[in-house]
């Protein structure tokens, strides 16, 4: 096997046994995942379910227990080193306020040395962020734009985004993903995407990681997931006796009853009524309960 | 190198206000001041009374005399300045969030934090001296339009001007150099304090070391044969003064001939404790690290 080769087999991100402590109280219980190249992992969890620490510690961010190599590298020993391969968005409020666009391309340039200026200009190009602008001066919506054409313009292997689109409209949210998914096209790149909208980005992953309370609860790919989950509309008749296949949560919904299963053999479900794939939303509510149903 | 000069300049755009506009504003003051007391005929006579103290004096040494003057205010600035600078830079990436996005940069917290450091002992530096160039201009200005005017104020000729200002000027910068690398230890320490606590770094510079200063004296002062106010005090009180005695700068002063560079260069070169000086700038340096290690590990937003 020839250097590429391994390089772009082995995972991009790996952790073994991650476990991190706060004040004496364990946020992670160990978690296991490899992300391999060229992927679109969604990693989807309430507040405080440890989203942002996975995050922080495969950014060398946090110190941690347990193994975890990004590129290769322990990102704590060498997140500098890093940098270099491994763009991240943790919070689009983050870009130093008091530079213009321009001053901060111009600083880019000489402290990054994957930023492209041409590129990052040409990702605001159809927008309302001027190069003279001071960005304490843009808008919200405006500041999340320029964050992306930063990270965007930064020719990096992994692209990590926490919560990128916190507190944007529809449009501007819309606006990005599209404008993320175009930039995927085009590089060789492989996303770790974190949001509370999980309806939002359903359609860009290939993949999905639902922690709860520290733990993964889910990690598959998505073409896999309507093979070992269903959704189904049961006819009032028919409750009962899909009561008896254990569906994993159940609710519900203006007079009918909606019902997830887990490895239930589809033309058994399509019974009690119509079968369909659950969106992430609602397999994120059927998984999250605490005591599933 | 180019990121490392790259971040300097991070540190000129985000805290020019004090280095940059400040000190324009002062200068517009000061040649106002000046301007107008010229105009109202404060440097006049009846306002200025020749007592015949000082004998004749050539306006290149008013002028001299005006030079030091302004080095002694501009450096006194700029050392409160860079004192206020460092409990602030360290500290300011936390701001809005800002940490974030600078550590999504390939640079390390180290190579950060030292950039601030040497903005501190070369940028901003270099701008004050620009200052106290800029303001000895309108110094010369007020010094030739006092001639003729101001009893005991004689005219020198443009070489002699130009002597003094280069005279001064090179002391000013030697001095400066050794002053800044005398007072690192200090900056570096509220640096470090400002990473660990960020605005109290102010108060906690003065405070812990006044703190430790008043346990040794009531805890162990008859313990060891301390000096007046202990050790600690004591050494602190030495190591804050860097200046040439004033006998020294005085006999420069009333001194016919041209400022003595070379002469106070000596002086002042036998004056400093260079073990002192190494041993800070050593601290200073480790005080840094210290600084980048904890937000290399701790400071995350």
């Amino acid at each position: 096997m020839n250097d590429l080769a391994e390089t772009t087999s082995a995972p991009i991100v790996s952790a073994r046994g991650l476990r991190k402590q706060f004040g004496g109280r364990e946020i992670l219980h160990g978690l296991d995942f490899d992300i391999p190249a060229g992927r679109i992992y969604g990693l989807v969890g309430h507040n405080g379910a440890g989203k942002t620490t996975t995050l922080n510690a495969i950014l060398g961010l946090t110190s941690y227990e347990g193994t975890v190599r990004v590129l290769g590298e322990d990102p704590y020993a060498k997140r500098a080193q890093l940098m270099e391969n491994v763009a991240f968005i943790s919070d689009v409020a983050s870009l130093p306020r008091f530079l213009r666009v321009r001053e901060l391309f111009a600083l880019l340039t000489n402290i990054h040395p994957n930023f492209d200026q041409q590129k990052a200009r040409g990702f605001l190009e159809g927008t309302d962020v001027r190069m003279d602008a001071r960005i304490k001066n843009l808008s919200k919506g405006m500041i999340a734009q320029l964050h992306l054409a930063v990270v965007m313009a930064i020719n990096a292997r992994l692209l990590v985004l926490d919560e990128p689109t916190l507190g944007l409209d529809i449009t501007y949210r819309k606006r990005f993903y599209r404008r993320l998914l175009e930039d995927y096209m085009t590089e060789e790149r492989t996303l770790l995407i974190t949001t509370h909208q999980v309806d939002e980005i359903e359609f860009m992953l290939s993949d999905i990681m639902f922690i709860r309370d520290g733990e993964l609860v889910l990690h598959m790919q998505m073409e896999t997931v309507s093979g070992k989950y269903a959704q189904v509309l049961v006819r009032p008749a028919d409750v009962e006796a899909a009561r008896a296949h254990k569906p994993i949560y159940e609710e519900t919904r203006f007079g009918q009853t909606a019902m997830v299963f887990d490895g239930v053999d589809r033309d058994t479900l399509a019974a009690f009524g119509e079968v369909s794939t659950p969106t992430l939303s609602d397999l994120f509510v059927a998984l999250m309960q605490r005591e599933p149903k | 190198m180019k990121s490392l000069t790259a971040l300097i300049k991070r540190e000129y755009l985000e805290h020019r206000g004090a280095f940059v506009y400040a000190p324009a504003v002062i200068l517009v003051i000061l040649a106002v001041i000046l301007f107008a007391g010229a105009g109202l005929g404060r440097f006049n006579p009846p306002n200025v009374e020749h007592t015949g103290s000082i004998g004749i004096v050539s306006g290149a040494k008013g002028f001299e005399f005006g030079f030091l003057g302004l080095s002694a205010m501009w450096m006194f600035y700029l050392l409160v300045t860079l004192f206020f600078y460092f409990a602030d830079a360290f500290s300011a990436d936390s701001r809005h969030n800002a940490m974030l996005f600078w550590k999504s940069m390939p640079q390390s917290d180290f190579k950060i934090l030292a950039s601030k450091m040497l903005a501190g002992f070369t940028i901003f530096p270099a701008l004050i001296l620009g200052a106290l160039i800029l303001s000895s201009v309108i110094v010369f200005i007020a010094i030739v339009a006092m001639l003729g005017t101001v009893p005991g104020l004689v005219a020198s000729d443009p070489a002699a001007f130009l002597a003094s200002a280069a005279n001064v000027l090179s002391f000013d910068v030697g001095y400066l150099v050794l002053a800044l690398l005398w007072y690192a230890p200090f900056f570096a320490w509220v640096g470090l304090l400002s990473t660990l606590f960020r605005r109290w770094s102010i108060p906690l510079a003065f405070l812990i070391p006044g703190l430790v200063g008043l346990a040794e004296n009531l805890l162990f002062r008859n313990i060891f044969s301390a000096p007046d106010a202990g050790f600690v005090l004591s050494f602190l009180r030495e190591r804050m003064s860097f200046a040439l005695n004033r006998e020294d700068i005085m006999a420069a002063l009333i001194s016919e001939r041209t400022f003595d560079t070379v002469g106070l260069y000596g002086r002042l070169l036998g004056q400093i404790d260079w073990a002192q000086l190494v041993g800070g700038v050593g601290v200073a340096f480790v005080l840094v690290y210290l600084a980048s290690e904890y937000r290399r590990r701790y400071v995350a937003t």
